[in-house]
């Protein structure tokens, strides 16, 4: 489903420093799959994520999803990522807007559904996330747990096939991290395709298919969570495992 | 209000006693704003008609609120164009923002209404608003630029990730926030905007000004004159001040 290859990816620093976060980097997701990659700050995983639906532009190599080059030219970029879900560290809920039109918006002025329809599949999802009592509410009174709610149902709204998670948990209280990871673990039982960066091992151990561990750009390790966890084979890996778990 | 009439009692004070001989004849004031009677001979009807003043602080409104209006669609459209890819187009803005700002709005005027006005026989009104739009709208520009750079880049990307394109993002994402967030600003600018058109009285323009100088020529009532025109620019002022803090207070409800 999304054929990653030899993609190379260099931020210039603000003392015009060449930092390359992925290098000539290369991998398979298959539809249904549940990839969670991991790694020290600074190795590429966002970066590679955000490669993903091209909010990065990427310096070589190809990224094909469903049979179409992402970088082609020639492609509506937005209509790539109508089918990619994105859920941010920082929730990135826009503030001027209620929770239920949080979620109803892109549906309006991207898919063209029509105002009962979105509504419907909105109170649906937030019903799913279960956080539909605050429909009305604006997100600077909610918790970090619920504003992270509501971004997962607002990215669904638009039915994506890919969901991704950059962090999803990081900049949340340790007592609410629980409430997301539930709805995570609930998406990735009924066979949604996600790739999530996380340091959540937990989840990782839990519900991922594949564990990816990368540094400085490139995948050090990869393969089921079993073997990550149980039989690690490379030196850098198991140094990183012991020192977070 | 209350400022204003201690400044006027002052400066009453201050003059009785340096011993300049000052009639005042504020009496003659009230029939400069409102008058009741006939115009001319051919316009005889005897009805409560407006004043030299009044008809000025019309045609200052006036002005105001279609340069307000256009500096806001100029503003935003530049303010937008500051921030593009395109290195032609944000050139291109720069260039206006900065020649704009670093003139003038004197001299815009004259040249607008003299140069421009005469190619495109655009008459006083027209000339006068067109001047004060462009010059109001450099300033907007950066304010609009300034408001939308304040907002956290996360927000464009949460909307594009959803699939909307640069220009639905703007439209119900970032702008909707950075204005909020540049009301005060933007207030400040009109408040200047509507002191500033008393510059268009210099291409003869009937504006609060031009009107209120032609009266003090023929009546010699300079004081009372200018006391009433400053505080009929304070009334517009004013207003505005109140109803931005009114709108300002509206969009808080979402903090």
């Amino acid at each position: 489903m999304i054929d990653v290859r030899n993609v190379c990816k260099a931020f210039s620093t603000p003392d015009r420093k060449k930092v390359k976060a992925l290098v000539n980097f290369s991998t398979q997701i298959n539809k249904g799959e549940v990839v969670v990659i991991i790694g020290p700050s600074g190795s590429g995983k966002s970066t590679f994520l955000r490669c993903l639906n091209r909010l990065e532009e990427i310096d070589s190599g190809e990224i094909i999803i469903d049979g179409i080059n992402i970088y082609d030219k020639e492609i509506n970029i937005n209509r790539i990522r109508e089918e990619i879900g994105m859920v941010f560290q920082l929730f990135n809920l826009f503030p001027h807007k209620t929770v239920l039109e949080n979620v109803t918006l892109a549906q309006h002025v991207v898919r063209n559904r029509n105002k009962k329809e979105a509504v419907e599949i909105s109170r649906g999802l937030l019903h799913k996330v279960g956080i539909l009592e605050k429909e009305n509410v604006y997100p600077s009174q909610l918790s970090g747990g619920q504003q992270q709610r509501v971004a997962i149902a607002r990215a669904l709204a638009m039915h994506p096939k890919i969901m991704m998670f950059d962090e999803a948990t990081s900049a949340l209280d340790p007592e609410m991290i629980g409430e997301v990871l539930d709805v995570m673990k609930s998406l990735a039982r009924e066979g949604m395709t996600m790739v999530v960066v996380t340091h959540e091992m937990g989840f990782a151990r839990e519900v991922s298919d594949r564990v990816v561990f990368m540094d400085e750009g490139q995948i050090v390790e990869e393969g089921t969570a079993e073997h990550f966890f149980t039989s690690p084979v490379q030196e850098r890996t198991k140094l990183f495992l012991s020192q977070i778990l | 209000m209350g400022i204003l009439a201690i400044i006027m009692a002052s400066a009453y004070y201050f003059f009785s006693r340096r011993g300049i001989t000052y009639i005042w004849h504020w009496e003659r004031i009230p029939e400069m704003l409102f008058y009741y009677g006939s115009k001319s001979a051919d316009d005889p009807t005897v009805r409560l008609r407006m004043g030299v003043l009044m008809m000025g602080f019309m045609l200052t409104l006036k002005i105001s609120v279609f340069s307000i209006f256009f500096a806001i669609i100029i503003g935003t459209i530049v303010g937008i164009a500051r921030l593009s890819q395109e290195p032609v187009t944000r050139g291109l803005s720069l260039s206006y923002v900065e020649l704009i700002r670093n003139t003038p709005l004197l001299v815009q005027i004259y040249i607008i209404y003299f140069f421009v006005g005469t190619l495109l026989r655009l008459s006083a009104f027209e000339a006068g608003t067109a001047a004060l739009s462009i010059f109001a709208g450099a300033y907007v520009a950066e304010i609009v630029r300034a408001g939308i750079q304040s907002i956290h880049k996360g927000q464009m990307e949460a909307a594009r990730s959803l699939g909307m394109s640069y220009a639905k993002a703007m439209r119900h994402i970032i702008l909707p926030q950075a204005f909020k967030r540049i009301i005060p600003p933007l207030a400040g600018q009109f408040i200047s905007l509507i002191k500033d058109s008393s510059l268009v009285s210099v291409i003869a323009l009937a504006d609060l000004t031009f009107q209120g100088m032609q009266a003090v020529a023929r009546t010699y009532h300079t004081f009372e004159i200018y006391f009433t025109i400053a505080f009929l620019y304070l009334v517009m002022t004013f207003t505005l001040s109140m109803a931005t803090q009114y709108i300002e207070r509206r969009l808080a409800i979402s903090d």
